[in-house]
């Protein structure tokens, strides 16, 4: 059966949910979009009903939400709850319905995105978690992870700089660019920090898009064929634990942002820390076993 | 600033702490409240028909009369949310919890460029309603209470929250008397109480006011009897605001 991270909303039954959840979350660049509208044809060609959603899609609060944007006057928690409006919204009235009509849903970013712009503003990492507790555990997260290298080519020549992807509320002045790095770069240690708090399966997203594709696909195809959860996970109760769990591995040392480290998280996804840290001898949940 | 060293800026102001196992990286949090502000914070409370809205205004002319810079923030005002709220409750898209956040949204905005920045530059704000609204309500909508809670942790604690404390019979005849027509969720159908309109806002508030009572002790809110006359209750608030604001030394006056 599935669950939340801890809160159930009112109305909301956990059982028959017979679909799959699966997100798929990154940084700006990494090919989200791109491989969602690869991995749904596919899907349905194996003759799966799938849904794709992604932020700011609700029929309540996605208008709003870009409004509120182009103002460029969204405060930090004001921003926060406009999200999570966003989400209780396509969760209640797209994501479990969908779930219970056995459909795979794919999801381009979830409650992970949000959370990590919270924390990169200085949000209380408390009040975030418990926020987003309504939500549902996935049957999987794929993180498609880019170093700094290869994120800041893909975004400025794909769309040119953007005032909230270059983290200009929050980091004041007029060299955009310098804005832009620091913004990434600190989202970027912090998707690292939540993939281990929440157990992402990271893929190597510098390569072409369809080895991307490919190995997403074969790891999607086991989350489909199983229907037990994902084993080893710990139980952690509180937020507060969860988050104290990820702080004990220092972003910056453990994770470099050269391209380098990147090619090894290709094929072989945090699995050091995670494992060492789960005590977990089974690789199944993994891109790929050591 | 090199955020990935791990630094973290300051988090928002506490209203009621969180009764977890907080780790390590909360110790910089403090407990807010507005009289740490040099400005001063008064808001009333209570359910529909108890009077609240009459008294609050009554104390911001009397305010505004002795030379205090006065700014008024009502409930469900924000410029920038309430688009959307206006758009949910038009087309009946609004769940409890989506009910829940859109309205924590639009505090968050006012909170955020309103109440908070006034407090500092030293004004008396006022407000209409504020999270124990929130939490009366969206328990009464079955939302968890202690998330609804954590909802508003971002919220300054009042200097004074007047709660305007009647009887649920002498609210409901105030607005039955005044009105012919109750909204959709004001009236709490989108819970299906009763299919008559009266009926379930009667159920509705009858669950709020329940609330209300839970907060007094929780909140240490300023009770005020909403059954004696207009300027008996009006007295009583001037002399609690007029202790509060003798004690302020920072407020700012009005040019």
């Amino acid at each position: 059966m599935k669950q939340t991270y801890g809160t159930l909303l009112p109305g909301m039954k956990l059982c028959d949910l017979a679909g799959k959840l699966i997100v798929i979350e990154g940084t700006d660049g990494a090919g989200r979009t791109t491989q969602i509208n690869l991995l749904r044809p596919w899907l349905e060609e194996l003759g799966h009903a799938v849904l794709d959603t992604g932020m700011t899609r609700s029929a309540l609060a996605g208008d709003g939400i870009r409004r509120a944007k182009e103002g460029n006057n969204l405060g930090r928690v004001t921003q926060s709850l406009f999200y999570a409006t966003d989400f209780v919204d396509r969760l209640e009235n797209e994501i479990v319905p969908a779930l219970r009509a056995g459909f795979v849903v794919l999801t381009d970013r979830y409650i992970y995105s949000p959370i990590a712009r919270a924390m990169v503003r200085g949000v209380d990492p408390v009040w975030i978690r418990n926020l987003y507790s309504t939500a549902l555990k996935p049957d999987a997260v794929f993180y498609l992870r880019l170093g700094m290298d290869q994120l800041i080519p893909r975004v400025i020549f794909s769309r040119g700089f953007d005032y909230w992807e270059s983290g200009m509320d929050f980091y004041p002045g007029h060299d955009m660019f310098e804005s832009f790095c620091n913004y990434q770069r600190a989202l970027l240690a912090e998707f690292d920090r939540l993939s281990i708090e929440y157990n992402f399966e990271t893929v190597d997203a510098s390569p072409d898009a369809r080895i991307v594709f490919s190995l997403l696909k074969s790891r999607i195809s086991e989350v489909l064929a199983t229907n037990f959860h994902r084993p080893s996970i710990p139980i952690l109760e509180s937020a507060a634990e969860r988050i104290a769990a990820s702080r004990e591995i220092p972003a910056a040392s453990a994770f470099g942002d050269h391209g380098s480290r990147d090619v090894e998280l290709l094929l072989r996804p945090f699995t050091a820390a995670s494992a060492a840290r789960n005590g977990n001898s089974n690789n199944h949940s993994h891109v790929s076993g050591d | 600033m090199d955020i990935s060293s791990n630094v973290r800026i300051g988090p928002f102001e506490v209203f009621f702490p969180l009764n977890s196992n907080a780790p390590a990286i909360k110790d910089s949090k403090k407990e807010s409240s507005a009289d740490e502000y040099p400005g001063r914070l008064f808001i009333v409370e209570g359910i529909d028909g108890s009077g609240k809205s009459t008294q609050l205004s009554l104390l911001h002319k009397w305010l505004e009369s002795k030379g205090y810079g006065v700014v008024f923030s009502e409930w469900n005002s924000s410029p920038l949310v309430k688009d959307t709220t206006k758009l949910g409750k038009k087309k009946k898209m609004l769940s409890p919890a989506t009910f829940s956040l859109i309205h924590a949204t639009d505090f968050a905005d006012r909170t955020e460029k309103s109440i908070l920045p006034l407090l500092k530059a030293g004004a008396v704000v006022l407000c209409d309603r504020y999270a124990y609204t929130a939490f009366a309500r969206d328990v009464a909508r079955g939302m968890d209470r202690k998330w609804v809670r954590n909802l508003y942790d971002f919220a300054v604690k009042p200097s004074v929250a007047f709660y305007f404390r009647v009887p649920l019979e002498t609210a409901i005849g105030r607005i039955t008397a005044s009105r012919d027509c109750l909204k959709f969720y004001e009236a709490g159908m989108d819970l299906d109480l009763s299919d008559d309109p009266h009926e379930s806002f009667r159920m509705f508030q009858g669950r709020i006011l329940n609330e209300y009572e839970r907060m007094i002790h929780e909140f240490g809110l300023t009770v005020i009897d909403a059954t004696l006359p207009v300027e008996v209750q009006q007295a009583q608030v001037r002399r609690i605001a007029k202790a509060r604001l003798d004690a302020a030394t920072e407020l700012r006056v009005r040019p």
